[in-house]
């Protein structure tokens, strides 16, 4: 019963999820395309739950869903949502490559994990509870990947300094 | 005693380097005395050297000092060491001796030139260069040496650097003597692949084993530099043509530097070409024939430096004779006495040089007795010496020298008879030069040109060095008088064996017809260019070969030169030209032409871009995939 | 509980790396392509999250998470690219933003 439950789960937040996809791509206004966004970003974060990441899942809905998307829909709203036909750019055979490059890519890793299934890909790990809970993910961030913990820091400080300076209309007067 | 030696080495290129560091920090003079007390400093401890030297026993008379290992290749060690034994020492008594003298008479004699210091720096430099040559106790720094005396001698040879005859004869003497070291380097190289060493010692102990073809070579490799570098036929022809360095530079390459080292290198090696009697016959040969060709040559040279010059390479014939027929003390001796009586020529022809602005040829010269008494003097003695008439110092050596030759067989004998006319020749050359340019009423150009050298300081220098050698050349060759007294060849028996010793009766003969033909030579000249008794007997074709030199330089030019040059015509314009330049610009404008089509690519669209990214991802993970399937 | 193995989730992944890079290429419109950008670094997020539950091991997560830091930067400074360019009255075109042509 649980097993249907499952299933049907993840083939709803699935669908969402690639349809919502589709939808930031296709929509003409960055507008809409940033609210499609969300929704992608709140049915991955579904899935995290299906795949035991309650910490993720949580930070992807707040952090991204909530603060990142936010600032998008602020420069959005600043830059003014003009508008664009979709489909319609630059030469007619760069949009055929680029569709047959993202069919290649796709087709590749479609044949990968279909060549590998049936071998290790069947056999799930045992997990605790505590997998995947913040306490966990505290744990490990802090013990085994304290470095990158450190340089992510870093690098979110970097990037801070570089959007101020970029925003900001004094230095570029100065420049 | 090492010490001393050390000290007598590098001093004059410690000199070298101060005025070459200083530049304009000092005054011309300055760079002059400088370089002077850096040789009196090398000949003062040249003698320190010799005294403790003569204090031991003979056959303790050896010493090797190295400093450290100067190069190692595979199993080959060498060392930068200084050999000091009696030859070594009596090689820097004569080259610190007779060059402190020369650069002291420079002191006069460039005084005034714009770039007195390079020409100081050069010299000091070159009396290094020739004390490295004959202190090596290694064939390496020997050729070491043999290669800085070249590189000094082109230096100084071209040191108006702004006449293109001068560039020119550098060069001729620079590429002479680079032909002598190759040929050198080579027999090096065939003994260090027989021997695995270059040290004296070592070399002299294993040459018995090499033996065969490969002793020939080394011995004529060797004999191939010596002959480059004392210039002897038939390498000989740079030698007048280095004429257009100063005076004091002719006189240093030809008494005291360079020239005597071929002599030198046929004694110091003498255990090796003993080994190959052949090439000692050679060198004797060769000897002879260029002190014959130089002596005629010498007779129609109108330029009063190159009879000179002539006259060197005739008196190294002697030398080489005397080393060949193996008669080393003997050799050595004329060396010596050489360096004396050579210097001064050399230095007394300058001093007429100098005071007649610059001017070269004899034949414009005339009655300089009246004007230039003591010069004339000075002249008189080195001219006597070197024609060898007693009891000034040509005399004892060189007849000496020729003695020795009678008692080398037939072959001996040959060579005794051309060293015989040789004597003659010398002296007909030396007096014909003397009354030309002293004899007679002074000619219209010296009373237009001459001016007098006054008492200032730059012409006191170069009287006082002439009066000393003046006085060497009087009395230098007393220290030995075969078979009197014969200090000379006791001091260098442990070095240098001789392997034939004249008779009394051998001496006596030799000595009364030697002297004779000088004076014959000397009355012939008399007879002709002062008393004009008879005309200068004109034979045009003759007078012409030797007023080319016997053709030498045509041939050369020749053989060598215009192949040369017809191949480098020939190569440049049917291979370099449609081939390599023809290639690089071929593959200048494909680059060009591929990197504007390459432009094209960068489309400055950010999308373009990325698809490249994309599709090359896509393109990567297909093949991943097919070499995993 | 016996839902979907990992392979549906990294097929699932991939289809929206393909869609997200289609739009990257596609789209002229900087913000949409940052957009797009975003669901190609969530996809692959997705792939790290669902071998970290398939392998049993955090790693994947903190992966996941270090993921998501560096695409907030990229948003931030991606952003104030597009703000400076506004500013400057340069039209929101990555087609015309072609100074680096060869």
């Amino acid at each position: 019963m649980g097993n249907v439950l499952v299933w049907a789960v993840w083939v709803v937040a699935a669908i969402a999820c690639l349809g919502s996809g589709i939808a930031v791509i296709s929509f003409s206004n960055p507008f809409f395309s940033a609210l499609a966004l969300i929704g992608n970003l709140a049915s991955l974060a579904v899935l995290y739950l299906l795949l035991a990441a309650e910490f993720v899942a949580a930070a992807q809905v707040l952090v991204y869903a909530g603060a990142v998307m936010v600032m998008f829909l602020f420069v959005i709203a600043y830059v003014g949502g003009r508008a664009e036909h979709a489909f319609e750019s630059g030469p007619s055979w760069q949009a055929l490559a680029a569709a047959v490059a993202a069919g290649v890519i796709l087709v590749d890793v479609v044949i990968a994990i279909g060549l590998t299934t049936g071998g290790r890909l069947e056999d799930e790990a045992d997990i605790g509870v505590v997998f995947g809970s913040p306490a966990d993910v505290g744990e490990v961030f802090l013990t085994n990947h304290l470095l990158a913990f450190e340089i992510t820091s870093i690098v979110l400080l970097v990037a801070a300094v570089g959007g101020v300076i970029l925003g900001s209309e004094r230095t570029r007067k100065r420049a | 005693m090492i010490t001393s030696a050390w000290i007598c080495l590098l001093s004059p290129l410690g000199a070298s380097a101060l005025i070459t560091l200083a530049g304009t920090r000092i005054s011309r003079r300055a760079a002059g005395y400088l370089a002077t007390l850096s040789v009196l400093v090398s000949f003062v401890v040249a003698l320190i050297t010799f005294f403790r030297l003569v204090d031991q026993p003979a056959e303790e008379r050896s010493h090797v000092s190295t400093l450290w290992t100067w190069l190692t290749a595979g199993d080959l060690d060498v060392g930068l060491s200084i050999l000091v034994d009696p030859l070594s020492v009596f090689m820097m008594l004569v080259v610190s001796g007779v060059g402190f003298l020369i650069v002291a008479y420079s002191i006069g004699y460039m005084d005034g030139d714009d770039e007195e210091r390079r020409y100081f720096a050069y010299m000091a430099l070159f009396v290094f260069s020739m004390l490295l040559l004959v202190q090596s106790g290694d064939l390496l720094i020997l050729l070491a040496g043999w290669g800085l005396v070249g590189l000094c001698s082109y230096l100084l040879i071209g040191y108006h650097q702004e006449r293109p005859q001068a560039i020119a004869a550098a060069k001729k003497a620079f590429i002479m003597n680079a032909l002598g070291d190759a040929t050198m380097a080579l027999a090096l190289f065939l003994l260090i692949q027989r021997l695995g060493t270059l040290e004296y010692g070592a070399v002299f102990e294993g040459i018995d084993g090499v033996g065969g073809w490969a002793i020939t070579l080394v011995a004529l490799g060797l004999l191939g530099g010596a002959v480059a570098k004392s210039a002897q036929i038939p390498l000989h022809t740079w030698l007048p043509d280095a004429m257009e360095g100063p005076t004091p530079v002719s006189a240093l390459i030809h008494a005291a530097t360079m020239v005597t080292a071929g002599v030198y290198m046929l004694v110091r090696l003498s255990p090796i070409f003993e080994q190959a009697p052949r090439i000692q016959d050679l060198a004797a040969g060769l000897g002879a024939i260029t002190l014959l060709v130089a002596g005629v040559v010498a007779l129609v040279q109108t330029d009063i430096k190159r009879v000179i010059a002539y006259s060197t390479m005739s008196q190294i014939g002697y030398m080489f004779l005397g080393a060949g027929l193996t008669t080393y003390p003997n050799a050595m001796f004329h060396l010596m006495t050489h360096a004396f009586f050579k210097a001064l020529l050399f230095l007394g022809a300058g001093i007429v040089i100098h005071s007649l602005v610059a001017e070269q040829d004899i034949r414009r010269m005339g009655g300089l007795a009246r004007v230039l008494p003591k010069t004339y003097t000075a002249m008189i003695v080195g001219a006597l010496a070197l024609a060898g008439i007693p009891p000034l110092s040509g005399f004892f050596s060189k007849d000496a020298l020729l003695a020795a030759a009678l008692d080398a067989g037939a072959y001996g004998v040959l060579l005794w008879v051309v060293g015989l006319i040789g004597t003659f020749l010398t002296a007909l050359y030396a007096f014909r030069m003397i009354f030309i340019v002293f004899g007679g009423d002074p000619s219209p150009f010296v009373r237009e040109h001459l001016h007098r050298p006054g008492h200032t300081i730059p012409a006191l220098w170069m009287a006082w060095t002439v009066g000393a050698l003046t006085v060497l050349s009087l009395i230098g060759g007393w220290i030995q008088f075969s078979p009197f007294w014969h200090p000379l060849t006791d001091f260098l028996e442990p070095v240098a064996v001789p392997g034939i010793e004249p008779s009394g009766v051998e001496e006596v003969v030799t000595s009364v017809l030697a002297v004779a033909l000088g004076i014959a030579g000397i009355a012939v000249a008399w007879w002709i260019y002062s008393a004009r008794r008879a005309e200068v007997p004109r034979w045009e074709l003759g007078q012409r070969v030797l007023e080319h030199k016997l053709y030498f330089d045509e041939l050369y030019d020749a053989v060598f030169y215009r192949p040369a040059v017809w191949l480098a015509t020939a190569t440049s314009r049917f291979v370099e030209g449609p081939l390599i330049a023809g290639s690089i610009r071929e593959l200048t404008e494909g680059t060009r032409l591929l990197a504007t089509r390459l432009s094209d690519v960068q489309t400055g669209l950010l999308r373009t871009y990325a698809l490249a990214l994309g599709g090359g991802a896509a393109i990567l993970t297909l093949v991943f995939l097919v070499v995993r399937a | 509980m016996n839902g979907p193995d990992v392979s549906w989730y990294l097929t699932l992944s991939s289809f929206l790396f393909a869609v997200g890079a289609l739009g990257v290429l596609i789209r002229r419109n900087p913000l949409i392509v940052l957009l797009s950008l975003e669901i190609m670094l969530n996809s692959a997020n997705l792939a790290l999250i669902g071998f970290a539950r398939h392998l049993g091991d955090t790693g994947g997560q903190i992966f996941a998470l270090a993921v998501m830091a560096v695409a907030a930067s990229e948003v931030v400074v991606g952003l104030g690219l597009v703000v400076a360019l506004n500013r400057s009255r340069v039209p929101l075109d990555v087609d015309r933003l072609s100074t680096l042509r060869g």
